[in-house]
């Protein structure tokens, strides 16, 4: 990445050019399978724009996607600089849910100013745990983190449902599968009348810590290190399984705050579902901006738009919300095949 | 435990093990060929949609495995593109096929959601007609028959033919395969397109006999079970056959024993699954053994 | 200007020139309506009636405005999809699944000028109201059916959720089936959700392996259960449509369905007049919301009359739950002399005698 301004902003113009491309190639190409199927797809894009840029509340919605995405991709983004790949956001973001869970139901009196931080805190330590165990399988030699996150995956929701269904089901609603509702005190705050929440600071924190983190810290720089070339990083004395270990609690606790406020902002309990796939987008949005931390953002809202494209479909022409993922989809195949893009080490 | 329990549990694993092992096979090929393909989930869904709306367009469930295998294929040879030719990140081009089932998937199966269709029919072994419980148990319908022949095929493929042989080279490195005077592209397409044959087919288990309707994302997971079963079969077909059925197993088990009265709980009995696979994979890494092809395991493991 | 930037801006202005369009007035419809669905509606069940329902209600009304929206899941995501439909100038909301109960909810405190109906819950407020049938006792006469059909004297239900209602229906049906056949016992298997196809078959799978000669269930969608017991000769009882008849031509005995449309006509219209009131509704049998279905040609005529006499019965307010009752592991439970009534029905933990079954 060029230091100065000017090449800068060239660099970034060139890169907005070419997203802007295959953005177009991409969405004429789901308009014309949308044409196919009966539909209208310019009208889906036109209602779209206007129910996000023209309407305080679509806007707001908008932000409130990108939340989890921005927290998922950091997740996955962080371990992928020193090699790690981290595909296991989802099971993280759940454990962070879980666990998070726990304190809101046994802490249920304290005041909001006591028990919000703690709650970050357990949804910080409850993803971050999970992600320990593939880092510790990894840093040991015994397991492939990409392979053991991605098992964990399907294990969490397993472990949130049991206990929704079991010791923390809930009295009051006659026993359909849920956690009792959260109190007031727990429950992260919102602003503008919109559901756009305290998470929206985690996530920009998340962001923000990591850019300076890996760009001007030691740590940022011992990790590049490793990223590169592990075993020169050993022989200078880099404590690589350290590093390893701290990385992958680290991410995970960033895809369990996603978990922390998805249930304390947005639903207030814990339910069976609690990300729609966020930890997979978050890995992709990760991988379209080459972990870089502007482009998390850029690339957050990207998806935002267009999952809020295949609400509209939804809602307007019938169109099953599903098939929006064809164009998420399309988006991604012609970025990858375009040019190899950059793994990680920029 | 009784021998309507047993012959239940015994059914119900056979069933539901016959997707999973047909998507296993097919990622393993793949997989020997060097190729990770977690998209695989799409490319069931894909097969499910595509089999069921073929089937109720038609009235042939036959003709719908067809049109699953087909368009299993199809979709696979573009993802064969991007991760072949285009050499593009297969973890990130697999996650983004995945989504792109989902959707495509939706699309498709969408008009035919309640639609009714004749399904594979069950057909009883000639000459085996033992009636009462083992009437079920000796009647299945054609892909529960076809897949342990196509397992032992595979098998034979793989590890007995000059083919296989050729595929796994390359899987250990492109390099000595190309110096070797084969051709690791043409080799890895066509690895891919069987993958996504079988796993077509597998989605097409699914909805024309397990389920005999189209419901958005059905396969609620197979696909991933899949690749995880990959490992635990050691990338050999063989093994690839006991891992479906325990894993197939834990989902039936379940279900029939509370039909029986038992008290189990349904999660931890689909967790079990999982753990051990990574249990497994624990014990493996602690006693140095890798079985996966070399170029396999440097998408896996990163840099190391 | 770049060439680049020139088309992004051609694009724009496409855009922007496609969005007056629509804009464009059509004819001012009386009332819009959006209605979110759990599932699909092609699912001959529960998502099925509520269709049907609406499209009663839009018949009745000329010129009135639906917008639906499918497979909505029960998360926050409903939240959105009923805002969107607001925006849209929606003025009354059904949100037909349980779970979208508190989402609805919310949108109803910052939207006091729309109007909620959600199915199956508690909440209300003053523009929030609450419907459902009273579908516990209506099980009974189900239970009288397939008690006098079965001849292994086991019957077998799928549940999806043990939820207290969900259990109080299988209570009330086999009560029903005792009532004229006291061998008959239940069985019962929950699948862990209201839609999950592979493991609803193989619920069914286990539970004829297990005897069970006529299968029923408390799940979004009874197709599968009902194609399952068809291809295996055996017969079954439909619940929330009675569409799923046609699944089944030969084992259909009979089964519960849902009638939605006379109330969700009255609400339209009263919304329309300005006179809606938010209320707690709950219909049985007899009441409007709930009908028999039609009987499949297996059943004999003796047992048709016996079936409707219970059914009417039960719509002339009688209660199966009076006691005294016991549970599965010999518990009183309702003792004699008391009954549990409509308010109760969410608190069933335990399964009556003769269901083999854990509830916990």
């Amino acid at each position: 990445m060029p230091r100065d301004g000017a090449a800068l902003w060239d660099c970034a113009a060139a890169r907005a050019k070419a997203f802007a491309l295959v953005a177009a190639v991409a969405l004429g190409g789901f308009a014309t399978l949308l044409i196919a199927a009966g539909k209208d797809p310019l009208k889906a894009y036109a209602d779209t724009l206007l129910y996000v840029f023209g309407n305080a509340y679509g806007f707001s919605e908008l932000l409130v996607r990108m939340i989890p995405l921005m927290l998922t991709a950091v997740a996955a983004a962080l371990p992928a600089r020193i090699g790690l790949i981290n595909v296991g956001a989802e099971g993280q973001l759940y454990m962070g849910a879980w666990l998070t869970t726990a304190g809101a139901l046994a802490f249920a009196d304290r005041p909001a100013f006591v028990l919000l931080p703690l709650l970050t805190l357990l949804g910080f330590i409850g993803g971050g745990l999970w992600a320990l165990i593939p880092g510790l399988l990894r840093a040991f030699r015994l397991v492939s983190e990409t392979i053991s996150t991605l098992l964990l995956n399907y294990v969490a929701p397993l472990i949130v449902s049991y206990f929704i269904f079991g010791p923390w089901r809930s009295p009051d609603s006659s026993a359909y599968p849920q956690s009792p509702a959260f109190a007031e005190a727990a429950r992260l705050p919102s602003f503008f009348h919109s559901r756009i929440h305290l998470g929206l600071v985690y996530a920009l924190a998340a962001v923000v810590l990591y850019a300076l983190a890996m760009t001007r810290t030691r740590f940022g720089l011992d990790m590049r290190a490793i990223g590169g070339n592990p075993e020169a990083a050993r022989r200078l004395g880099i404590p690589v399984i350290r590093y390893m270990l701290a990385t992958m609690f680290i991410a995970g606790g960033v895809a369990g705050l996603a978990g922390m406020a998805e249930v304390t902002a947005i639903q207030g309990r814990l339910v069976s579902e609690v990300s729609p796939g966020y930890g997979f987008i978050g890995f992709l949005v990760a991988w379209l901006a080459g972990s870089g931390a502007s482009g998390i953002v850029v690339m957050s809202f990207l998806f935002a738009l267009i999952s809020a494209v295949g609400d509209i479909l939804q809602i307007t022409q019938g169109v099953p919300y599903a098939v929006v993922n064809i164009l998420m989809a399309v988006i991604l195949f012609i970025v990858l095949g375009r040019q190899p893009v950059g793994s990680g080490a920029r | 435990m009784n021998s309507a329990l047993i012959a239940g549990v015994v059914t119900s694993s056979i069933m539901s093990g016959t997707s999973l092992l047909y998507a296993t096979l097919g990622e393993i090929i793949g997989e020997r060929a060097g190729i990770v393909n977690l998209g695989i989930e799409g490319l069931m869904l894909i097969g499910a949609s595509s089999g069921f709306a073929a089937a109720a367009l038609t009235g042939s469930p036959y003709l719908g495995i067809a049109a699953a295998a087909l368009a299993g294929a199809a979709v696979n040879l573009v993802f064969a593109y991007l991760v072949v030719t285009r050499h593009a990140n297969q973890l990130a081009a697999g996650l983004s096929l995945m989504f792109f089932g989902v959707g495509l998937s939706a699309l498709i199966g969408g008009p035919f959601v309640g639609a009714l269709i004749t399904g594979l029919p069950r057909l009883s072994i000639p000459g085996l007609d033992p009636g009462g419980i083992g009437a079920r148990l000796a009647s299945y319908d054609l892909l529960v028959y076809l897949v342990l022949p196509t397992s032992l095929l595979i098998w034979w493929l793989i590890f007995r033919t000059r083919w296989g042989l050729g595929l796994r080279t390359v899987g250990e490195s492109p390099s000595v395969a190309f110096a070797a005077g084969l051709r690791p592209h043409v080799l890895q397409y066509q690895a891919l397109a069987w993958a996504g044959v079988l796993a077509g087919i597998a989605g097409a288990h699914i909805s024309l006999a397990l389920t005999l309707s189209w419901a958005e994302g059905m396969t609620a997971g197979r696909g991933f079970i899949a690749i995880a079963l990959v490992i635990f079969a050691k990338w050999n077909p063989l093994w690839a056959i006991a891992g479906a059925l325990l894993f197939g197993g834990a989902e039936a088990l379940q279900l029939q024993l509370q039909a029986a009265g038992a008290d189990v709980s349904p999660f931890i009995m689909t967790m079990t699954p999982y753990l051990l696979t990574l249990l497994v994979l624990v014990l493996w890494g602690w006693r140095r053994q890798s079985a996966a092809p070399a170029a396999l395991g440097r998408t896996f493991v990163g840099v190391e | 200007m770049t060439r680049t930037g020139m088309m992004m801006a051609g694009v724009w202005a496409l855009f922007a020139v496609l969005a007056a369009g629509p804009a464009a007035a059509q004819d001012k419809p009386p009332l819009i309506v959006g209605a979110i669905y759990v599932g699909s509606v092609n699912d001959y069940g529960y998502n099925r009636s509520m269709k049907d329902g609406l499209e009663e209600m839009k018949k009745a009304i000329p010129g009135l405005k639906l917008i639906e929206a499918e497979n909505v899941p029960e998360t926050a995501e409903s939240e959105r999809v009923m805002e969107g439909m607001i925006q849209q100038g929606a003025k009354l909301i059904f949100a037909t699944s349980f779970g979208h109960q508190q989402f609805a909810f919310n949108l109803a405190k910052t939207h006091p000028d729309v109007y909620f109906e959600h199915a199956g819950g508690w909440m209300q407020a003053p523009n929030f109201g609450n419907f459902f049938g009273a579908t516990q006792a209506a099980w009974y006469p189900m239970g009288v059916a397939a008690g006098k059909m079965t001849k292994s004297n086991t019957l077998g239900f799928v549940v999806g959720v043990p939820i207290g209602y969900a259990i109080g229906n299988v209570n009330a049906f086999e009560m029903g089936a005792r009532s004229v056949n006291p061998k008959a016992q239940t069985r019962v298997v929950v699948t862990g959700g209201w839609s999950d196809k592979a493991k609803e078959a193989a619920a069914a799978n286990a539970l004829i392996d297990q005897g069970a000669d006529v299968v029923t269930m408390h799940v979004d969608s009874p197709a599968t259960i009902i194609q399952v017991a068809e291809s295996r000769g055996q017969d079954s009882i439909g619940f929330q449509s009675v569409a799923a008849e046609q699944l089944a031509p030969k084992g259909w005995l009979t089964g519960l369905g849902f009638t939605w449309g006379p109330f969700m006509t009255e609400t339209a219209q009263s919304v329309i007049a300005g006179t809606f009131k938010p209320a707690m509704v709950r219909e049985g049998l007899g009441q409007g919301m709930m009908a028999v279905a039609p009987f499949g040609p297996a059943v004999p005529p003796d047992v048709r009359t016996l079936v409707t006499a219970a059914a009417d019965k039960v719509g002339q307010g009688f209660n199966p739950f009076t006691g005294p009752i016991t549970d599965n592991t010999g518990v009183v439970r309702i003792p004699a002399g008391e009954s549990w009534g409509g308010d109760k029905m969410g608190n069933f933990d335990w399964y009556v005698e003769g269901v083999i079954g854990k509830a916990k």
